[in-house]
């Protein structure tokens, strides 16, 4: 025990902390609105013309005991009238097991790509680029485990596995549906700059497993419309999907506060589509985005996007393809508030929707307000 | 396919690379969330490797889990953070991602300062149209001459605790560092005497705790809401405000915008006290006893001359 060399005086103060009230065993509740107008109908889309609620989140998060935390995310959305409860996470997570090893296991985002392991609410625009929305259903979450490992080294470097069921993804008969890697390397350039790159590739067993069950073309019963309102899985599919993604940012000394900006891009690639599928029939895709957040409660972004599909049809395919064009604007009174305004510019081959459209659109957070990732 | 095999085995090869080259590491590594609990170790375990996620020009409540912490957060031997909530937007993020066992919430080697210290402020009943504030009270504890030594003692004592062989020479530095305080702290109540009764118009309560401790009144903030951005509005409103007269000065952070307080020194007179709300790299405010010297003497310097010049 220190002894004090000096007793010091203590001038009064107004208060001393509050002791532990039982309140604080309680979950961490925080609860996400997500609602907007928009104009026009718009291809690969999962916003509906006119008013409609987007993300709405109820999530319940705490720590376990001292090895283990959790959380419950549940969405509430519409579609057509109907109102769905989805669950979108239902995981425990390891914190602190040795060698920089973390497990999560249940239901979770997986972590493919930059935006996917993202809450929505985060996102800088309304809706996920179409590359996003036609191979992974704008997010893929689904059932499963998951084992990351931060290496130590001198920089950040991250590896992980994922096995999933693969039932969110697409319908098929494997337990154990896919199966990702993940590799994430970054790092800061000066005060000012910092980066992440990051490498996935999914593989899609129910995808393959189409094969054996060698049935032909005539069974297939897939959607010939562009838009696919109410699948939550992704629209187009293939044995493997490739992601390879890359963010920098930039704020002045590093305070973020004042301003920022954030580059990031992805590019997909997926192959293997079905039986029938030769080396050229492809899905490809991808985006580029640029945010500057140009005073405390000021963003404003463009984004340009691109994606190359061959959807099924029997034995052959037809090609679609889609280049959208965002432009925002986004105001956030604090850190828990953002109205946002955004224009869309969609060119499309193959799509019946394929539109213009402009979109205003709120993200509130109510409650808990868990931390960001980069 | 033949790409999938070229993948999974660049994926492996990868891998193994990084494992090889784990360097080896014999020295103490502290990730401290803020400059000043560099400052503070640094004093008491001068050869300790350090990380520091932020600086004098950033505000510690906007950071962000950025892969370079999250690298240095997994070398960690021990965290040093100011707690009270200051770090909830980034520091759950970073010891998650992190997934270092020693430094997770609960074991010795995560060390939150206000957890040893009295904090002002402290609310049982907060909500979200109150502003960002802090249930467990005002988190700048770091320039609180009182409440310092309190944090310091504890923080030796913890570090001693983790690294039993240096235990004693923490221990001889802190009773050194301590010594120091109090003949500091003398210094400052000295200028305490001149200052007492006097008022300065503010930005956030960054600097609440040695104000409040030197008798300096901080009623007027710029900010209408704490973490809000001053708004045109609310300085307007500020100019019809009756303790805007009595100011002497407007005191903001280095991390601060400067704009919402020139355009009120514009408007009042009032000159604008700029300083670092933590350590800096240099000297003379590279320590907490040298910053708070620094403030201290940059107020008897503008409130005497402000005197002068009004009596």
């Amino acid at each position: 025990m220190f002894y004090r060399v000096v007793p010091f005086v203590l001038i009064p103060l107004i208060g001393i902390n509050t002791g532990v009230s039982a309140n604080e065993l309680n979950p961490d509740v925080s609860v996400t609105l997500d609602g907007y107008y928009k104009q026009n109908d718009t291809a690969l889309s999962h916003r509906e013309e006119g008013f409609g609620l987007g993300h709405t989140e109820l999530s319940l998060s705490s720590p376990i005991d001292d090895l283990f935390s959790g959380r419950l995310t549940a969405v509430f959305e519409e579609h057509d009238g109907e109102s769905e409860v989805l669950i979108e996470e239902a995981y425990l997570q390891t914190n602190g097991l040795p060698a920089g090893l973390g497990v999560r296991a249940g239901r979770f985002l997986s972590q493919v790509g930059y935006l996917n392991g993202r809450h929505m609410h985060e996102d800088d625009f309304v809706e996920r680029p179409a590359v996003y929305r036609a191979l992974l259903g704008s997010h893929y979450y689904d059932t499963g485990v998951r084992l990351n490992a931060v290496l130590p080294t001198p920089f950040f470097w991250q590896v992980g596995a994922e096995a999933f069921s693969g039932d969110q993804l697409s319908e098929g008969d494997e337990d154990i549906g896919v199966y990702t890697l993940n590799t994430r390397i970054g790092g800061d350039l000066s005060v000012s700059q910092s980066w992440q790159a990051g490498l996935s590739w999914l593989r899609n067993r129910q995808v393959s497993a189409e094969h054996g069950e060698g049935g032909h073309g005539g069974e297939h019963d897939h959607d010939h419309e562009g838009g696919h309102d109410h699948s939550h899985g992704a629209s187009y599919t293939g044995e493997n999907l490739y992601v390879a993604d890359a963010v920098w940012k930039w704020s002045p000394n590093g305070n973020t506060r004042k301003q920022q900006i954030t580059l990031s891009g992805e590019y997909l690639y997926a192959d293997d589509l079905n039986e029938f599928a030769t080396s050229d029939d492809v899905h490809e895709g991808w985006y580029v985005s640029g945010v500057y957040q140009f005073a405390p409660q000021w963003s404003a972004g463009v984004r340009y996007g691109e994606v190359d599909l061959r959807e099924p049809h029997g034995d052959h395919f037809h090609s679609q393809s889609l280049e959208e064009t965002d432009v925002m604007l986004s105001w956030s009174r604090s850190h828990f508030s953002t109205l946002r305004l955004q224009y869309t510019h969609q060119s499309a081959t193959g799509f019946s929707k394929a539109d213009n459209t402009v979109m205003v659109q709120y993200v509130m957070s109510l409650g808990a307000h868990g931390a960001h990732g980069y | 396919m033949g790409i999938d095999m070229r993948f999974g085995q660049c994926f492996m090869i990868a891998v193994l690379f990084g494992l090889a080259s784990m360097p080896a590491r014999a020295d103490f590594q502290v990730f401290a969330c803020e400059p000043e609990w560099t400052a503070l170790v640094r004093a008491f375990m001068p050869d300790a490797r350090f990380t520091t996620a932020t600086s004098y020009l950033q505000d510690p409540h906007y950071i962000e889990a950025r892969p370079s912490l999250i690298a240095a957060m997994r070398r960690a031997d021990v965290a040093v953070c100011t707690g009270a909530s200051l770090e909830a937007g980034w520091l759950p993020t970073l010891l998650q991602r992190a997934g270092n066992p020693k430094v997770q919430s609960g074991r010795p080697g995560l060390f939150f300062a206000a957890d040893h210290a009295r904090l002002h402020a402290p609310h049982e009943h907060v909500d979200r149209s109150m502003g960002d504030v802090h249930p467990e009270g005002n988190p700048h504890v770091h320039l609180s001459p009182d409440q310092l030594p309190r944090v310091a003692e504890a923080l030796a004592e913890r570090l001693g605790e983790l690294r039993p062989e240096a235990a004693a020479d923490i221990k001889t530095r802190y009773i050194q560092w301590r010594g120091r305080w109090n003949s500091h702290r003398a210094d400052w109540q000295e200028a305490a005497t001149e200052l007492q009764g006097q008022a300065v118009v503010v930005q956030h309560t960054s600097f609440s705790y040695l104000l409040r401790w030197l008798g300096v009144e901080a009623t007027i903030d710029l900010e209408p809401k704490p973490g809000l951005p001053p708004s045109a509005s609310h300085l307007s409103a500020l100019l019809s405000e009756p303790g805007l007269e009595g100011a002497r000065a407007i005191l903001i952070a280095s991390h601060q915008d400067r704009q919402p307080a020139e355009w009120l020194a514009e408007r009042t007179g009032k000159p604008v006290l700029v300083f670092p709300g933590t350590v800096t790299d240099e000297a003379p405010t590279e320590n907490l006893a040298g910053l708070i010297t620094t403030i201290v003497n940059g107020l008897e310097e503008t409130m005497a001359g402000a005197s002068d010049g009004s009596l």
